[in-house]
């Protein structure tokens, strides 16, 4: 039986980890909500800024998803 | 003119630089005659180099150089480098730790092998193989064009043969290059790109902070640039026609945008160098933590990127500028603002930064397209060659490479080569069939595969074609029903249909 929740608990964490990594595109798609000047942040336009800070983001999000896939295995 | 102390610092980082690239031999040392120990040095690198060793493939001329020239010509559009690569590492961390499990156990070097191997044909892997090496020519030439610019504003005012001193300077590098590649294989080069990335860092948080303090910030750049673009408007030239301060809110830019940044998504980590990067982490974990932490670097691309805006605001750099065509000017604007808003023995360290940001990349570009030759091109031809032997071929392609790049520089006007790479990126996109899908599935067919690959190849070709009129290239966009699509993607698509459809046949005739 423990071997099947160990299974199960691997699934629930690539289902998170997927989740994680498909949040960027989802923003970065949704060019709608980004492709304007207002609010400026230092001068520098929304467009640009906005799309600057979700890399650090991204880089977030991608970390916590390479825990919970990769921890997991054998490395 | 950047002045003694700038040439000082320049030199002598040179010279550091050249001395880490021998030091890379005996660096970890390992049997440098077996080709993993030397193209991949020995699967080694942890998180941190990696990180350094992947960053430095995306931290190319490309970024110092074609980005930055895009937003001074083109505007906003060529942002789409951001969100590319925010999710490029994305695709990077979900395909290439299996292939590096499958490299360990496999003794795959390429991607072309585990290609040959999954679907049991040489042809199909020569073929990707031939596609890796003759895309990664034209970015091997973008990384001697930047360093082509940093010379080029480095000379000004100094001689009158900047064209000859430069030609000169660069055939010294490469042979330097070349040398110590040959010697410490990516030993070296991880070296190199830990000193590369440092200075460039130092070099973009500089200008980054002091080019907006000193002429006014973002907002009054905005303006310049509009200026700028209004006054070449009234000769009837298009100037900045993407948008300034945003992208245009037109729906045909904004496919081209998305379209754009995908596409290049799915590229990247099929360009032979950053597989080959990949392949030398000493671990999967190693290989995905690196992965998922270079969108960080991208930071980095994004302030380069604003700096080919903020460069109208600085009427120093556009006077330096304005003695170049208006066609070619922006491939200068971050050397150029390196010079007027930095101190003399600063700018030297930014401009090595962005010299040797050329040489580091054309040598990780040069390794992954020797080994493709090798093992994927020669030795199905000769199957008996000795270890020994692979590695010594190996070793010498590179060195070919390396200088075929400089001579198609030389012979070649520098933005033609800047379009050609812009070919590059959609002909490496056709191998992704064989290659990413190969990672999950081996039930398509060999034939369906390189009919598949031919029909992206073709097309690809065609349509820039199409798109550009016959012409000199200048777009790499297609108009379909009033949106922009990135032809690479098109490509794609329709490489993809052939390869699933003609696969059909044979995966029915299994189950019976």
């Amino acid at each position: 039986m423990q071997g099947s929740n160990v299974k199960n608990k691997n699934t629930a964490n690539k289902v998170i980890a997927f989740i994680l990594l498909i949040i960027p595109w989802i923003t970065y798609l949704w060019i709608n909500s980004y492709n304007k000047a207002e609010p400026p942040l230092f001068g520098l336009t929304f467009f640009y800024w906005y799309q600057t800070v979700w890399l650090a983001i991204s880089a977030i999000l991608f970390a916590v998803a390479a825990v919970l896939i990769y921890w997991s295995e054998k490395n | 003119m950047i002045g003694i102390a700038g040439w000082i610092t320049f030199i002598v980082l040179f010279v550091i630089f050249t001395l880490l690239g021998f030091y890379g031999a005996r660096w970890r040392k390992g049997d440098l005659t077996n080709l993993h120990e030397w193209a991949l040095a020995g699967r080694r690198l942890g998180t941190f180099l990696a990180w350094f060793l992947i960053g430095a493939d995306l931290y190319t001329a490309y970024t110092f150089v074609a980005v930055p020239s895009g937003m001074f010509a083109s505007g906003a559009l060529y942002f789409f480098a951001v969100p590319y690569v925010a999710t490029a590492f994305m695709v990077a961390m979900v395909t290439m730790p299996r292939l590096w499990q499958w490299s360990r156990e496999k003794g795959y070097v390429t991607a072309a092998d585990m290609v040959q191997d999954r679907f049991s044909s040489r042809v199909l892997a020569g073929l990707i193989a031939l596609t890796g090496i003759i895309a990664e020519l034209p970015y091997i030439a973008l990384q001697i064009i930047g360093m082509q610019a940093v010379l080029g504003i480095m000379l000004l005012g100094v001689t009158k043969n900047v064209s000859l001193i430069t030609d000169i300077a660069l055939t010294v590098s490469f042979i330097i290059l070349a040398a110590f590649t040959f010697t410490s294989g990516l030993r070296g080069a991880t070296l190199g790109a830990v000193l590369k990335d440092t200075l460039i860092f130092l070099a973009v948080i500089a200008l980054i902070i002091v080019v907006p303090l000193r002429y006014g910030g973002f907002a009054s750049a905005f303006t310049d640039a509009q200026n700028f673009a209004s006054a070449l408007a009234a000769k009837h030239i298009t100037w900045l026609g993407t948008g300034i301060t945003n992208l245009k809110s037109v729906a045909s830019l904004e496919a081209g945008y998305t379209t754009l940044w995908m596409g290049s998504t799915f590229a990247l980590f099929l360009y032979p160098h950053a597989i080959n990067g990949s392949l030398s982490a000493s671990g999967k974990r190693q290989l995905a933590m690196s992965n998922a932490l270079l969108p960080i670097y991208g930071i980095g691309l994004a302030l380069l990127s604003l700096l080919g805006l903020l460069v109208y605001s600085d009427s120093g750099a556009m006077q330096m500028l304005s003695n170049f065509p208006l066609s070619s000017r922006g491939i200068y604007s971050i050397p150029a603002l390196a010079l007027t808003s930095l101190p003399g023995w600063f700018a030297g360290i930014a401009l090595l930064g962005i010299f040797i940001g050329g040489l580091v990349p054309a040598a990780i570009m040069a390794i992954s397209q020797a080994n493709l030759l090798t093992r994927n091109i020669i030795k199905p031809l000769y199957p008996n060659i000795k270890p020994e032997t692979e590695t010594r071929i190996s070793k010498w392609a590179s060195v070919i490479f390396k200088f075929i790049a400089l001579g198609f520089v030389f012979l070649v006007p520098a933005t033609y080569a800047i379009q050609l790479q812009l070919l590059g990126g959609i002909i490496i996109l056709q191998t992704l069939p064989s290659v990413f899908l190969g990672l999950v599935t081996k039930k398509l067919h060999k034939y369906a595969l390189i009919a598949g690959w031919a029909v992206g190849i073709l097309s690809g070709i065609y349509l820039v074609e199409l798109a550009n009129r016959f012409g000199p290239l200048s777009t790499s966009l297609f108009p379909v029903g009033g949106y922009l699509l990135w032809i690479g993607l098109l490509a794609l698509g329709f490489n993809l249909a052939i390869a699933v459809i003609l696969s059909i046949p044979t995966l029915f005739k299994k189950q019976i």
